[in-house]
């Protein structure tokens, strides 16, 4: 397989699960707190490369930690889960700057973190990515009713006799793994374009959960596909055109929905 | 459930609470805002803190799963969800279900079913959101009812409800305790007290009377319980000006 081979390849399996993940965001708003992950990794990817192991790994240290002290700040009184996203999101990126200044010999430019480079995707970043995206299909088929009741209702889904921490940690898991999946290809500040737009674009044309679920994805792989295939055609940064792709699609959705809610006024 | 007493945290809500409810019979609880009454339909539940007494639901200390029928108040939901009332139905069954596993033909019957109950069948695949507030109140009834529940809690079901969704509620709440279900409904609405209920529970931070509605309906009684809202008995209805919500 060739370079642009698994460019593209990785571009849909990232798409396609950042599509599947991001229905999750949208659903149970949490695109706020993804966006604040997404910068967290930041970092944790320079600290990797500083430190010499595997960046997905330093990303995904990053983001647990990341989650965790969230959590911590989102227990502080009149505070919430806002706020402590909000300061994370800038404080994970300034150090990943800071980082990245006190060791100016690091092999890998800043670039490729920030947007992302799918055209050096390793055949490792592929494997992932894919693993991953079995992991996301499985969880959702087999525990997708309860996801979907937890997110709807919860006091209901508690009155029911659920209990909600597994499907919160299972989704936060999903989500962190997804961001670092992504990272090597559209980046950490993109990341959130293709988790964000193809899930609320799926929304805007859909009328139940489980369309979303279907749609999304294949919003997102196509939005990866079409992304490259842009970045060769016009010779531009992959990461930029898949991110500006999947923000096209989401104003084509709006724009469909509005034409067909105007044609509803006229024939009422 | 036996001198129980519920608390949020540090704080104390709700204490000594005596009573019971048999199988066919309905408890109404009554009292003005903030008195409690959602309090104790969570402790029956068991979803917040119980500091003292006994709780027992069906002969066990914790209620057999499914076995309970819950019906919140339709705006503690979340409107914009994606997804129908079909699908809403549904979500009853899970508990049952179990996880993992994906609805059957019976799990479908059971919604058609409930959804007939609530005489709400040709709204099925209409979006939750686009039903109007007294069509979602029957549409989580429907849910409770697809569950197949013993015990039926109901949280100020007739709120801002029309005539028309009030009787399909009525009707459904009766249907039900004729099959055996007991039932506890929290209410503002002392005319629902007489038509569904035996019992009444009188409710203001602590247990104020239990007993037969006849018996505990009576002006004293409800004048401790909602002594500072004022109360005017005007024939048979109790009138408590100025007092709306929750």
């Amino acid at each position: 397989m060739g370079y642009f081979e698994k460019a593209l390849l990785a571009a849909a399996v990232i798409g396609a699960l950042s599509g599947l993940v991001g229905s999750l965001v949208v659903l149970r708003r949490r695109t706020f707190f993804a966006q604040a992950l997404t910068h967290a990794t930041f970092p944790g990817a320079v600290a990797a490369t500083i430190v010499g192991v595997s960046i997905p790994l330093g990303a995904a240290l990053a983001s647990i930690l990341i989650v965790g002290i969230m959590t911590l700040i989102g227990r502080v009184k009149r505070q919430g889960t806002q706020v402590a996203s909000g300061i994370l999101l800038t404080a994970g990126f300034a150090l990943g700057v800071l980082l990245q200044a006190l060791n100016p010999s690091l092999p890998v430019q800043v670039d490729s973190y920030l947007v992302g480079s799918i055209l050096t995707v390793t055949t490792g970043d592929l494997a992932l990515a894919v693993g991953v995206l079995g992991v996301a299909v499985a969880v959702i088929v087999l525990l997708g009713k309860e996801i979907l009741f937890s997110t709807f209702d919860p006091s209901g889904f508690r009155a029911a006799g659920f209990r909600e921490w597994p499907i919160e940690l299972l989704t936060l898991t999903l989500i962190t793994a997804t961001v670092v999946t992504a990272m090597p290809a559209v980046g950490a500040i993109l990341a959130i374009a293709l988790i964000a737009a193809p899930a609320a674009a799926a929304r805007l044309v859909t009328r139940t959960a489980t369309q979303i679920l279907v749609l999304a994805p294949v919003l997102g792989a196509a939005a990866g596909l079409v992304g490259v295939l842009l970045s060769r055609a016009i010779d531009v940064a992959a990461g930029p055109a898949i991110a500006l792709t999947a923000a096209a699609l989401f104003l084509l959705a709006l724009g469909g929905r509005r034409l067909s809610l105007a044609r509803l006024r006229l024939t009422a | 459930m036996a001198g129980a007493s519920f608390s949020y945290g540090q704080s104390p809500a709700l204490a000594d609470i005596d009573f019971e409810v048999r199988a066919g019979e309905a408890v109404a609880l009554i009292g003005p805002n903030g008195s409690g009454k959602s309090t104790l339909l969570k402790g029956i539940l068991g979803l917040i803190q119980r500091v003292s007494g006994t709780v027992e639901v069906l002969g066990a200390s914790a209620a057999p799963a499914g076995s309970i029928g819950y019906v919140p108040q339709a705006d503690e939901i979340d409107q914009q969800f994606p997804v129908t009332l079909e699908q809403v139905v549904m979500m009853g069954r899970y508990r049952s279900l179990g996880w993992l596993r994906l609805p059957g033909k019976r799990d479908r019957q059971a919604v058609t079913h409930a959804l007939d109950a609530v005489g709400l069948g040709h709204r099925a695949k209409t979006r939750f959101g686009e039903l109007s507030g007294g069509q979602q109140q029957r549409g989580l009834l429907a849910r409770a009812v697809a569950a197949g529940p013993r015990l039926l809690l109901l949280d100020e079901p007739f709120n801002g409800l029309d005539q028309q969704n009030r009787d399909a509620l009525v009707g459904t709440v009766k249907r039900l305790k004729e099959e055996g279900v007991a039932v506890v409904v929290s209410t503002h609405d002392l005319q629902l007290a007489r038509e569904v209920c035996e019992q009444v529970l009188l409710l203001n931070g602590t247990q104020v009377a239990f007993g037969p509605r006849e018996s505990v309906l009576i002006l004293e009684n409800v004048q401790r319980t909602f002594r500072e809202v004022g109360v005017e008995i005007d024939e048979h209805t109790v009138v408590v000006p100025g007092h709306t919500g929750h």
